[in-house]
């Protein structure tokens, strides 16, 4: 009927719930309010939200006893250069979880007799379908880790590359993504298509995280670039004979894209300049 | 040992006082980053593990802070860890069970009942939509902030916040008719 019908929209009832508006919109919503019944109802539901989710979590904001040894530690974390020992435990977590790998083999294979039986074509192909999917898991388990998202930190590019190349039996570079504002995180080992693979992850200024995963690939064929989407996690996957890549993310596809070609770009033109 | 030589706090020698003032920064802000962490997930625990991440993350990338709002950015960087904590629960949902041990150990001015059930409920809410409804609500942000701390538009806070709004609403409604006819 008025013009005032028309004048409040739901923003303003969000915002007046929230006690953004002035004094005036306040007025104004609220005699809109009086002739609305079922938008009334609304609006106090939601201020019951509101209320009673701030009496809920009020008691958390404290301070706590441990919170400057949590600092510290954490900040010591930082500070302290992965030390010899450090290392060594890797590499002595590193074997454990190998032979854990091949008691479980051991095992399945007494059980399984069938399903692990190898060499058979169809199940071959089944493995190098499935490089998305590890791709994805790695991604799902690894990016979400804060503390052991990697085993080795950028500040030993070197190694990383020396080191992963080696498991892989394939010369290694770790492609340089900061053009795209992406920063390296670090590198772990990991299995792939039931071989050793490598898992680099990287990370943009506000914590978007992706991962390069190469692994060896079974049937020596050539792809070119796929794609693969499994729960809004995006996958870039190609094959170029011994080694499978797969670039993993949750950034917008053609983002993920332009890192799939820079990488594409960097993994051809190491492996030229090196035969 | 990590060179620390950022110019912005060229007045401080090498990593003495400066760090030392940007810890005490963090330090005064543990209370906000809790409440702000438990918001967010479902029970004390995991509260208290998203915390820790994001303490750490913070300290880490101290550099890269541009020198104001240190809470703002300390809850940018703890909804972006809470958010890929979501994706990585929703797909491998171990912990489940939490749920019940989660909240009635705290207060309990109003109704019990009621309390676990709005929990319940949150916990059906998206990581997006319930990070935005906890900024706005619990934490004070206005809209404009909201969008400028999580990088979206500003339609994008408003239609999540509505989300989260109408969903919480419709799962206490949906949930209030079972609870009526249970007792008897």
């Amino acid at each position: 009927m008025t013009d005032e019908l028309n004048t409040v929209s739901d923003d303003d009832l969000h915002a007046y719930v929230d006690g953004f508006l002035s004094e005036a919109d306040r007025a104004r919503v609220e005699q809109w309010l009086e002739r609305n019944p079922a938008r009334t109802e609304e609006v106090r539901q939601w201020q019951g939200q509101a209320t009673e989710l701030r009496a809920m979590f009020s008691t958390y904001a404290r301070s706590d006893e441990r919170d400057r040894a949590l600092l510290s530690a954490a900040s010591g974390r930082q500070a302290a250069p992965p030390s010899g020992n450090r290392w060594n435990a890797g590499l002595g977590g590193r074997i454990a979880a190998g032979l854990l790998l091949f008691a479980a083999g051991a095992f399945t294979g007494l059980y399984a007799p069938d399903i692990l039986a190898p060499g058979r074509p169809e199940q071959l192909a089944q493995v190098g379908e499935s490089l998305p999917r590890q791709a994805q898991s790695a991604f799902l388990i690894y990016a979400s880790e804060v503390r052991h998202a990697v085993e080795v930190g950028p500040d030993q590019q070197t190694h990383l590359a020396t080191w992963l190349g080696k498991r892989l039996d394939h010369p290694l570079n770790i492609p340089d993504l900061s053009k795209l504002g992406f920063s390296l995180v670090g590198g772990r080992l990991l299995p792939v298509n039931g071989k050793a693979g490598a898992l680099f992850m990287y990370e943009d200024a506000s914590g978007q995280r992706l991962t390069v995963l190469l692994g060896r690939n079974p049937d020596n064929r050539e792809t070119s670039f796929r794609i693969d989407n499994s729960g809004g996690v995006e996958t870039f996957y190609w094959i170029d004979g011994p080694i499978g890549y797969a670039v993993t993310g949750e950034v917008p596809r053609a983002l993920l894209q332009k890192v799939a070609d820079e990488c594409y770009r960097q993994f051809e033109s190491a492996r030229e300049t090196k035969s | 040992m990590s060179s620390s030589r950022d110019g912005a706090n060229a007045d401080a020698g090498a990593d003495g006082p400066a760090s030392d003032r940007f810890e005490e920064d963090v330090l005064a802000l543990m209370p906000a980053l809790r409440r702000y962490s438990r918001s967010l997930v479902r029970s004390d625990p995991d509260g208290e593990d998203l915390l820790q991440d994001c303490v750490e993350k913070v300290l880490a990338r101290r550099a890269q802070w541009r020198g104001v709002n240190l809470r703002a950015w300390a809850f940018t960087i703890m909804t972006n860890l809470s958010r890929n904590r979501h994706r990585h629960t929703a797909l491998h949902p171990q912990v489940e069970l939490d749920d019940d041990l989660g909240l009635q150990v705290e207060t309990r001015e109003s109704d019990p009942l009621e309390r676990s059930r709005l929990e319940r409920a949150l916990n059906g809410l998206s990581a997006e939509n319930r990070s935005v409804l906890m900024l706005v609500v619990i934490e004070g942000y206005r809209y404009q902030d909201v969008a400028d701390m999580l990088a979206i538009p500003i339609g994008t806070v408003m239609s999540r916040l509505s989300r989260a709004r109408h969903q919480l609403a419709e799962a206490m409604k949906d949930d209030n008719v079972i609870s009526m006819r249970r007792p008897k």
